[in-house]
């Protein structure tokens, strides 16, 4: 991709590429097959949701990195510069309560799947829990397990071989989109507390392209009237 | 009273900048952990049912991807010929035509403010070389645009579909007869004026540049009866083919076989360099290179940043609905809406007030999540068909859209023909008068929404 992206903004836009792109080839290959084969990929519509739930939320942190998130900028873009900044902290600080709550909720709801405990404390974790029954037995409804993971039978089923994928798999995007998004936040409150950028949220979704259109009919316009001044 | 606290607090969280997401997420958690038992972990579970546990959401990325290929380049340019070809020999013919373009774009789109963005860059300086005031090309636009969320297909009425267990391809029938309206009623607005103003007409190419035009903006164009016959299927030969979700993807596939081989306007073939567009016959390594060239792939990462952010809010918003409909607060509006006597008029005055205001600030398909739970229940009990609601809220939306002060086409608007936002709001003004008696219109007489989803799929189950 261009020039002037860290390797690790190339690997999140490549994964939301790669998993948007995956689940549209999927769903199509799946009404052909209906179609053209008179057959149905079983798996297709489930593997298709979780596909969809793993590229909006891994990508919800690269938005928050690139300032695509919508908000409403009426308020903040008539208040004074120190006014503005000062909303745009508090504005950062409840995104990092809600994530901070959101990550042990996500912990707490994948903990079990994966054998492992949750966590104590109804707001703030206080520890892990004693008791919990682990449902690492639990698999999905029906997306095949691929042989290669079958090591994963060992460890979470007492060896007893997986037929469907364990929930344990796509729920994990859960806590780790969590704390991605956490740490995310965490950067855009230091960015804005060293004024690197002055706003969380961008008022429409295409933004970018209004000031490039912009330009371009502010230019034709300016043609226009130097010939019709001739 | 609570409950007031809660929306207090979404609201004042959204005006010092919070991402909308965020707003609604945070409130309706900390309201869950004072007012209520539930635990953290099935807040995070509500938040992952938005992908599980709601099929209709995941037509959203797809119809999201078909129209960013759809808006990449020239698709829009095309269009805009086609439309001068057919109707820019009238009075205010170049206006009319803007319009009509906006309608066709629409139905590829789902998008008002990019609608705006693609039409309006090119429509706005035509109309000025060709005398018109900056200001009426602009009111124009600006208000065509908001014709992105109505005609189908539309992102926002998916997510009203998806709120309230309605049928997506209802709701995509319901939004033809009231677009083609919508559009009528503004072409017709601008043709009186244009009589009376005296504004310029084009001159008629003839049939064969209409023809040759409608053959190449017709690629594009395909893309809609792709969807429709998809999901209708063709009346007395075939039944449904598709559901709306895979209509949705096979629409992206098209458009990117479309965008990348027929136009190619991006993708390998594209021209670039100084050097024009290169025939698939010459390069034929092409058929596989588009799938992972930087065109695809920017695009890729276009429609999926705009999938993220829109579902982001769902999802949240779907916690707030998950709150209220846990304090039974629906059921509480519906209750003392009813024991006060409201009558279905004056009901939907106030979810006309409720929403004119909300879209003001608001992402659209946001505030259905919201807002649509609330009212449904008093609706149906008042007897209001659930499709009839739900292109009321859609067009209250578009109006939200072009009401000051803040309304997000205005500024869309303002940015692209380079205006202030004041002198935008009074160009508009007329046309928003316009779309204000459509509301009126489409608000008390449900025909128009319902008649043609009734004839195509047969009268509906209301399930009280």
């Amino acid at each position: 991709m261009e020039t002037g992206k860290s390797f690790f903004d190339t690997l999140e836009e490549s994964i939301i590429v790669a998993l948007l792109g995956g689940m549209t080839l999927l769903t199509f290959a799946n009404v052909v097959a209906r179609y053209g084969f008179n057959d149905n990929i079983l798996w297709a519509l489930e593997l298709t949701v979780f596909m969809f739930a793993w590229m909006v939320l891994l990508g919800v942190s690269y938005c928050v990195k690139i300032g695509a998130h919508l908000g409403v900028d009426a308020v903040t873009n008539i208040v004074p510069r120190p006014i503005k900044k000062f909303m745009a902290l508090i504005a950062v600080a409840a995104c990092i309560i809600f994530t901070f709550l959101l990550l042990k909720g996500a912990w707490d709801y994948w903990a079990n799947f994966a054998n492992l405990p949750g966590t104590d404390g109804r707001w703030f974790p206080l520890g892990f829990e004693d008791k919990y029954r682990g449902k690492g037995w639990y698999e999905v409804e029906s997306v095949v397990m691929p042989e290669v993971l079958q090591w994963m039978a060992d460890i979470f089923n007492e060896g007893e071989r997986y037929e469907k994928i364990p929930r344990l798999i796509p729920y994990a995007v859960m806590p780790l989109s969590m704390a991605l998004l956490l740490f995310r936040f965490i950067q855009a409150a230091w960015a804005l507390w060293t004024d690197k950028i002055d706003s969380l949220i961008v008022s429409h979704e295409a933004e970018d392209d209004v000031e490039e259109a912009g330009k371009l009919v502010k230019a034709a316009a300016e043609k226009f009237d130097r010939e019709m001044s001739k | 009273m609570t409950v007031a606290l809660l929306f207090a607090m979404i609201v004042t969280l959204m005006m010092i900048g919070v991402p909308i997401a965020v707003a609604l997420g945070l409130s309706s958690t900390l309201f869950l952990l004072f007012f209520s038992d539930a635990s953290l972990a099935s807040v995070a579970q509500t938040l992952f049912s938005a992908f599980e546990g709601h099929f209709t959401l995941l037509a959203i990325p797809f119809f999201i991807l078909a129209s960013s290929f759809m808006s990449t380049g020239g698709v829009a340019k095309r269009i805009i010929r086609f439309s001068v070809a057919c109707v820019g020999h009238f009075p205010g013919g170049l206006a009319i035509a803007g319009v009509f373009a906006c309608m066709m774009f629409a139905a590829l789109s789902g998008s008002s403010p990019a609608t705006v963005v693609a039409v309006g860059s090119i429509v706005i300086t035509a109309m000025r070389e060709e005398g018109y005031t900056k200001d009426f090309a602009a009111g124009v636009i600006c208000t065509a645009g908001t014709l992105g969320i109505l005609i189908p297909p539309s992102i926002v009425m998916v997510v009203y579909a998806a709120a309230t267990d309605v049928s997506v391809g209802r709701m995509f029938l319901a939004g033809v007869i009231p677009g083609l309206l919508a559009g009528s009623m503004l072409m017709t607005a601008i043709y009186i004026t244009a009589r009376v103003k005296k504004l310029p007409k084009g001159e008629w190419k003839g049939w064969a540049e209409i023809l040759s035009s409608g053959r190449e903006a017709g690629w594009g164009l395909f893309l809609m009866v792709i969807i429709m016959v998809g999901i209708y299927g063709i009346p007395g030969v075939t039944g449904a083919i598709f559901t709306p979700t895979e209509a949705a993807a096979v629409a992206s596939v098209y458009a990117f076989l479309i965008a990348s081989f027929v136009y190619r306007d991006m993708g390998p073939l594209a021209a670039r360099d100084g050097r024009g567009r290169i025939s698939l016959l010459r390069k034929p390594v092409a058929i596989l290179s588009a799938f992972w060239h930087e065109d695809t792939r920017r695009t890729l990462f276009d429609a999926g940043k705009l999938t993220i952010t829109l579902m982001f809010i769902i999802a949240n918003a779907l916690i707030l609905k998950h709150v209220l409909t846990e304090q039974q607060i629906p059921q509480q509006i519906a209750g003392s809406m009813l024991n006060a006597g409201f009558s279905a008029v004056v009901f939907l005055i106030v979810v006309n007030v409720i929403l004119l205001i909300g879209g003001q600030f608001m992402e659209p398909s946001g505030l259905i999540v919201i807002v649509a739970p609330l009212v449904f229940p008093v609706a149906i009990e008042l007897g209001i068909d659930p499709i009839h609601l739900g292109i009321i809220m859609v067009v209250n939306m578009e109006i939200g859209m072009i009401t000051p002060p803040v309304g997000l086409n205005l500024f869309v608007t303002s940015g692209v023909a380079g205006m202030p936002m004041m002198r935008v709001v009074r160009a508009a003004l007329p046309w928003l008068g316009i779309l204000f008696i459509f509301l009126i219109m489409v608000t008390y007489i449900p025909f128009i929404s319902t008649a043609l989803p009734n004839a195509v799929m047969g009268p509906e189950l209301i399930l009280k």
